[in-house]
């Protein structure tokens, strides 16, 4: 069995908010909902920015699901975490237990009050958005299992997201893994989204994160 | 079964009844058109406007009947991957806001409610040829100005509409403030077009001046120059700002103060001709004025450059070492970031000179120029095809253009008019109606006065998808115009290669731009030229040049229909006679050579050489110079604000990027409430305090209706491109 991953390479990402909106568009996601958000984070020293992709790591170990009262949280065989909302009684449990601030609780607003728009209309189950109901990236699993990569990993300009199977030693994945590094390893969470980070910026690049909590 | 867990939870979270209900109708709603889904998805090919460019890049969308229901980039397309603006048209087509009627004022100008009804096409097209002939009889048709803002799309054919009405007097965002600057630039220099070519494998360095392509480009654009650092391309990144461009590519990255353009590309002149870096036997054969050039950069030694740019001395002599040491190098210039102040022409023709003392002028991985530029199309939909314009007739009417005395480089350059000084003309009676495709008043500097001018008119009439008050309050007609997924028109080009597009049925009864352009000129009385009302008779009409078809392209709609090359790729083309029209050796100049001295400018009694020139000046009371404008990814002009909630999101009110450091002496915090002013205007904004800027300058995008940044700027034009100084507008920031 696969166990899917990814790799963000911190060097080449632009910040140009394609990847988000590419999700957007693909998981028809609350507004204020980013499954994937930009952090920028700003080195006065340097003179740089460095854009921080966050979004929810797929741990191995994944510390939202122990903590989940109702049993909505689950790991697929392919290390794919997934949240079911019908299950899900929007406790919170999981943003306190998540050390990268993946999940957020949908809103009860649209974009449009009241104005449900065409495409939202007759929608696959993935793009049933529940309000009151934890929300986070599911590696677009129903592209995944068409044999698809995610579409933030599609649209990406810069190719700066790298998915792939992470035990497939043939897989494009694999070839980078080495320059990568675990955003709060210490954690002990396993995540399997990992980063390709500009020098000086990886304990600053943990830090961006910890602070969006 | 839904709707039971669903009050179980609300119940649980004590949310409100009202709450309940709305969710639960959509809810329930879903579920019962997902029980009942039987609708088959087909596939559409589209191409984005979302950004002003055109040709665009390339969408695949998936549909159910008529409703697009999710998008990908179009397989294989040249543009590769999207932007975010582009995933975003997804939500802009169903905008519960979008304008799908065609609107007239009942209530006179002036009014504090302009009091728009609905009306019907026939009355719309009726108002409008009526005031047409009415105005062409008593004023003569130079008098109706027709303009193209956002997008470009229409532009060929609405200048088929000018010309075939009479007047010469088409203008447009890019004879405003965009490409046409530049352009009028790069053809002073080298008698063609140029942001530079794609970097390859020849490459050896890049000098990249004032743009970020993952902003403001296409993704194979940014793609490209990714693949070239990764061959190792010397990369010299000349811009104000930290953008990406320059954390990611640059060996050598120069932050100049803003427009000290002219004396940068000096000093760097200066180091490469005092070092013998130049190709000296280029320089002495094909460039005009060379001597005259050696001799002014002699003065800008690297010091007296660093006094005037802010660029340390040392990074001047090293950008000219790794430039001209690591040769061929490229150029990347922006359509129009170094065009926004009061030296804008030749500030950008200072740069273009580098490369040509350098002699990579149309050398492998130099400035290439495209040995076969597809034939009769005429560079791009931003110009059209000089056949379907009618060009010859519209260059016949030139005498009448209104431009010539204020602009006279530009006008004799130029197909558009420079539309700045529409304010004058408009009082002088020489424009007493405005025709106006994507027209936002917010593009201009001191907008309120194009405001009060255009609504001064006897009758002005606009294509828009949303009902913008600060251009729509001054207007007789408001016409719905059909969005990109909606379109047929144009279809798209890349180089050689032709994509068609297949619409969904517009909303309403919105009417693509080309469409509209073509009923008018029916109703005036042409169907034969317009095709009887038809987009795609129009498109068939230009395809014919190169013996293909819209169903041809329907036929081949993934990969389009490529137009076989002429001959093959070859390089100094200017050698052999194969630049200029008359087929004589050289560039497509009056000197025959690179103009360092442009004997077109020297005509019209303008600066000859690509000379610096202090703008406007900082002073006590406005100490900050202001950058107007830099790319933001998500927002292009006044779009994408309410537009696209997905987008506005991202940033939902006027963001100053304003540095650290004079944050930090003025006791600005992250998010406070700020005025910037100008001597001319103030605007209410947010601080973001932010290393994007360098110290003494503060950046914030146009296009905020509650914050318009145009008011801060004032009505002073470069001579030689017309432009405003966006870029160069001293400015003072307080704490609100």
């Amino acid at each position: 069995m696969a166990r899917y991953g990814m790799i963000v390479d911190l060097t080449i990402c632009t910040g140009c908010m394609t990847c988000v909106l590419a999700c957007k568009q693909e998981n028809l996601t609350k507004p204020g909902i980013q499954w994937n958000k930009i952090l920028e984070l700003e080195n006065t020293a340097l003179d740089e920015i460095t854009y921080v992709r966050q979004s929810c790591m797929h741990c191995d170990n994944p510390p939202c699901m122990g903590v989940c009262p109702t049993k909505a949280i689950s790991k697929r065989a392919d290390g794919i975490v997934l949240t079911d909302q019908k299950t899900c009684i929007g406790c919170k449990a999981c943003i306190d237990a998540c050390p990268y601030s993946a999940p957020r609780i949908n809103p009860k607003e649209d974009y449009f009050s009241g104005n449900a728009m065409p495409y939202e209309k007759n929608v696959a189950p993935y793009r049933v958005q529940m309000a009151g109901k934890a929300t986070r990236c599911t590696l677009c699993a129903h592209r995944i299992d068409k044999g698809m990569v995610p579409a933030c990993v599609e649209g990406c300009p810069s190719r700066a997201l790298i998915f792939g199977d992470l035990d497939d030693p043939k897989s494009p994945i694999r070839k980078k893994l080495w320059q990568s590094k675990q955003l709060l390893a210490d954690k002990g969470t396993h995540p399997k989204v990992s980063y390709i980070v500009p020098k000086n910026a990886f304990q600053p690049s943990e830090k961006r994160v910890l602070e969006d909590k | 079964m839904a709707r039971l867990t669903r009050r179980t939870f609300m119940k649980m979270a004590g949310l409100s009844a009202a709450a309940l209900t709305m969710s639960d109708r959509l809810l329930m709603s879903r579920a019962a058109a997902q029980a009942g889904a039987a609708d088959k998805e087909e596939v559409g090919y589209q191409i984005c406007d979302a950004c002003n460019g055109v040709p665009c890049c390339g969408i695949k969308f998936y549909k159910t009947g008529d409703i697009i229901t999710r998008m990908e980039p179009w397989p294989g397309f040249p543009t590769a991957t999207l932007c975010s603006k582009a995933y975003a048209t997804m939500q802009r087509i169903y905008h519960p806001q979008r304008l799908k009627y065609p609107m007239k004022r009942t209530n006179p100008k002036g009014s504090p409610d302009p009091g728009f009804v609905r009306i019907s096409w026939d009355e719309a097209y009726d108002i409008t040829v009526g005031h047409m002939k009415r105005i062409g009889e008593k004023y003569g048709p130079h008098s109706v100005f027709f303009y193209v803002g956002d997008p470009k799309e229409p532009r060929a054919a609405v200048q088929r509409l000018a010309a075939t009405y009479g007047s010469v007097n088409y203008g447009d965002e890019s004879s405003v403030a965009c490409r046409k600057g530049a352009l009028t630039a790069e053809v002073l220099a080298f008698g063609y077009g140029t942001t530079g070519s794609p970097p390859n494998k020849d490459t050896k360095s890049l000098l990249v001046w004032g743009t970020n392509p993952p902003y403001s480009g296409p993704a194979n654009d940014w793609q490209n120059l990714l693949d070239a650092k990764e061959r190792g391309v010397k990369f010299i990144v000349v811009d104000p700002r930290n953008t990406p461009t320059a954390t990611i590519l640059a060996d050598i990255h120069l932050q100049p103060r803003l427009n000290t353009t002219a004396a940068l590309a000096a000093g760097m002149m200066h180091v490469i001709f005092k070092e013998g870096l130049h190709d000296e036997a280029f320089c002495s054969k094909w460039i005009n004025g060379i001597d005259e050039l050696k001799e002014y950069v002699k003065a800008f030694t690297p010091e007296k450059t660093e006094a005037i740019t802010w660029v340390p001395a040392k990074k001047i002599v090293d950008a000219a070492r790794l430039y001209a040491g690591n040769a061929p190098g490229g150029l990347k210039t922006s359509p129009q970031g170094t065009t926004h102040d009061l030296n804008a022409g030749n500030n950008h023709r200072a740069i273009l000179m580098i490369p040509a003392i350098c002699g990579y002028m149309d050398v492998p991985g130099g400035v290439e120029e495209p040995t076969n530029p597809l034939e009769g199309f005429g560079g791009g939909w931003a110009n059209g095809p000089p056949a379907f314009c009618f060009r010859k007739k519209m260059d016949q009417m030139r005498p009448h253009r209104l431009d010539n005395k204020d602009f006279p480089a530009f006008a004799e350059l130029n197909l558009d008019v420079q539309v700045n000084r529409i304010v004058e003309y408009i009082k002088e009676g020489k424009v007493k109606a405005f025709l106006g495709w994507g027209f936002n008043t917010m593009i201009w500097p001191q907008t309120h006065e194009y405001q009060k001018a255009i609504e001064s008119l006897e009758f002005s009439m606009a294509v828009d998808f949303f009902f913008r008050p600060w251009t729509h309050n001054y207007v007789d007609l408001v016409l719905p115009g059909a969005v990109n997924f909606e379109r047929i028109a144009p279809f798209a080009v890349h180089g050689r290669r032709l994509f068609g597009r297949t619409p969904v049925k517009p909303l309403g009864e919105c009417r693509e731009d080309w469409q509209i352009a073509c009923e008018i000129g029916v109703k005036l009385g042409h169907p034969d030229i317009f095709f009887n009302g038809s987009a795609e008779g129009a498109c068939n009409e230009i395809l014919k040049l190169w013996n293909t078809s819209y169903d041809d392209l329907r036929k081949n709609q993934e990969k389009g229909v490529t137009v076989p090359p002429k001959r093959p790729n070859t390089y100094r083309k200017y050698e052999v006679g194969m630049t200029r029209p008359d087929g004589k050796p050289g560039f497509n100049t009056p000197s025959g050579k690179i103009e360092a001295v442009s004997l077109i400018l020297k005509k019209h009694g303008l600066t000859a050489l690509p000379e610096y020139k202090e703008g406007l000046k900082i002073s006590k009371e406005y100490p900050l110079m202001l950058l107007s404008g830099g790319r933001v990814p998500y927002i292009t002009h006044s779009k994408w604000r309410d537009d696209a909630p997905w987008l506005l999101e991202l940033q939902p009110q006027p963001l100053l990027d304003i540095h650290p450091d004079d944050a930090a002496k003025r006791g600005i915090k992250k998010g406070d409430d700020l005025i910037l002013k100008s001597e001319w205007g103030q605007v209410r904004v947010k601080a973001k305090p932010s290393v994007l800027v360098r110290p003494g300058i503060v950046g914030l995008m146009h296009g905020w209706a509650k914050a318009n940044v145009n008011e801060l700027v004032p009505r002073q034009f470069d001579p030689v491109t017309g432009y405003p100084p966006y870029k160069e507008v001293p400015v003072q920031v307080i704490k609100a």
